[in-house]
């Protein structure tokens, strides 16, 4: 048997970047959805009995005074981009403990393990989007060019998620209670940004509630199906406040790397 | 950090291919102790409290291309730092490391398989994670489940592979990466014997090829078998760089079994 070296492919940082990605990506979503019957339908389930939940209560039970009208459009514009950041944010607290051994025996880029997490599920959103299709035919509501604006929204949300996953991945390692505070911190933030309600709903804390960058988000979400002027003062304070917090994630990040392998 | 893009193949350099500067690298004694953001955040060298040690410091030292290094110590002797360090899975403190060709590391190998996928997928994905393109491993992919001896469970998940025939597995598809440098621990451990001496038979063929060793054993007979030169950790200083045999006898006079 010959062993000798033969030439192996060259990969430039980039492409090597992208190829562990990728692999990385996909097996996460090829575990998911192999090691359950249901597989890719969990990822639509959830937002739906939620969904499902809030309309009842808000249009049954109380008499609403917020939001649009077809609400469970109004409702799951604002629902799946939310469980894109919820899912990300709270599996980043699990980016690096979870996969620790894989960590010690590879060296990949390590804002891969972070930006996976992002990548997966920003996929499943993408996968979830026909739901929302399918209830506004149901429902009646029009796509208008608004939608366009889901694209910002995108790339806005892919940098806030990124730059909280730098933060908080690393600082876990470090901190464990970190873990159960960002899940308390997520459920404050479900109720706290406009996602049940509309910004303009928030009356004299509106100005306040724009600073938090998911407000920004879910208004330029929101015009795909509803005319609504878009508050653009919510919608650049939130892409300030998306490129400060990746930002800080990078800092956070590459000041505490060395650390976070030891401490894995 | 200092890494350096690939340049595997160039066979008439005479640079060193890990070349290693002055390196430190400090942890915590305590492990449960707090840490506070300030400690966390500041870098490196600064840093140095009195509940920290320094598992390695004032380490250097050149590997050429296609030398077969033993390191030589105790428990505890910053050994598997050492081998982590070269491989680049751990950051130094102090110092560099710089690594010009690529890593086949045969550290924590089952570390990147996945339970719940199969055999199949598992190989594509760590071998990937390696750098290798869904051809490369398409052309090497018989040759690895061969090695193995694994071919009737290639799509049973990886959970239900026997221990021995996980670690089979995980050093067939790292020993195939056909990287220049190979990285050993004592992963080899595990395994029948039959199984072992194929793993050694294994890394004499890649010596033979012209790659690089490094190795960390406590067994002179592995070390005697594959090495020629031997570096000797002690108290987290390299006390000795020398030919093997000279390694050893200094280790056993140090440390005489009574």
């Amino acid at each position: 048997m010959t062993v000798a070296a033969p030439a192996r492919t060259v990969w430039t940082p980039f492409s090597r970047y992208r190829h562990s990605l990728w692999l990385l990506t996909s097996r996460d979503l090829k575990v998911r959805y192999s090691t359950s019957a249901l597989g890719y339908f969990w990822s639509i389930l959830d937002p739906l009995v939620m969904a499902g939940i809030y309309w009842f209560v808000f249009t049954v039970v109380f008499d609403r005074g917020v939001g649009h009208e077809p609400y469970i459009v109004f409702l799951l514009t604002g629902l799946l981009p939310w469980m894109w950041f919820n899912g990300a944010v709270s599996d980043t607290t699990r980016a690096f403990l979870k996969e620790q051994k894989l960590i010690r025996s590879t060296k990949i880029p390590r804002t891969i393990w972070v930006l996976r997490l992002v990548l997966s599920k920003g996929i499943e959103f993408i996968a979830s989007l026909p739901v929302i299709a399918i209830f506004a035919i149901i429902a009646g509501a029009t796509l208008r060019w608004g939608v366009l604006y889901s694209l910002l929204a995108i790339v806005m949300q892919t940098v806030l998620i990124t730059g909280i996953g730098l933060i908080v991945a690393p600082l876990v390692v470090f901190f464990r209670d970190l873990e159960r505070a960002v899940k308390l911190v997520l459920r404050f933030l479900f109720y706290a940004s406009p996602i049940i309600y509309n910004l303009q709903d928030l009356g004299p804390f509106k100005t306040l509630a724009a600073f938090n960058p998911l407000s920004g988000i879910f208004e330029l979400y929101r015009a795909s199906f509803f005319v609504n002027p878009i508050d653009w003062f919510a919608v650049v304070v939130s892409a300030l406040m998306s490129v400060i917090i990746l930002g800080v994630g990078i800092l956070v990040f590459r000041r505490s790397i060395s650390t976070v392998l030891k401490g894995i | 950090m200092t890494e350096t893009a690939s340049v595997s193949g160039g066979a008439m350099t005479t640079d060193p291919v890990i070349h290693v500067d002055n390196l430190g690298i400090s942890f915590n004694r305590n492990r449960r102790q707090r840490r506070s953001f300030k400690d966390l955040l500041s870098s490196g060298a600064r840093r140095k409290r009195p509940d920290q040690f320094w598992a390695l410091r004032d380490v250097s030292f050149d590997v050429g291309r296609g030398e077969a290094i033993g390191v030589v110590g105790r428990n505890g002797q910053g050994k598997s730092t050492l081998l982590k360090l070269v491989a680049q899975v751990m950051l130094p403190d102090e110092g560099s490391v710089t690594v010009s060709a690529g890593v086949a590391p045969l550290i924590e190998i089952t570390g990147g398989f996945v339970d719940d996928l199969t055999v199949r997928d598992n190989v594509y994905l760590t071998a990937g994670l390696h750098g290798m393109k869904r051809a490369e491993i398409d052309a090497r992919f018989d040759e690895i489940i061969d090695f193995a001896e694994i071919g009737d469970f290639l799509d049973t998940p990886y959970k239900h592979l026997s221990s021995g025939m996980r670690v089979r597995i995980a050093f067939s598809v790292i020993s195939r990466l056909e990287e220049p440098i190979l990285i050993v621990d004592e992963v080899l451990a595990v395994g029948d014997r039959g199984f072992r001496e194929k793993c050694y038979r294994r890394i004499e063929e890649l010596l033979a090829g012209g790659r690089t060793l490094f190795f960390v054993s406590h067994s002179e007979k592995d070390l005697r078998r594959f090495c020629t030169r031997g570096l000797y950790l002690d108290k987290g200083r390299l006390v000795l760089d020398a030919p093997i045999e000279e390694v050893i006898d200094r280790y056993n006079s140090d440390y005489a079994v009574e």
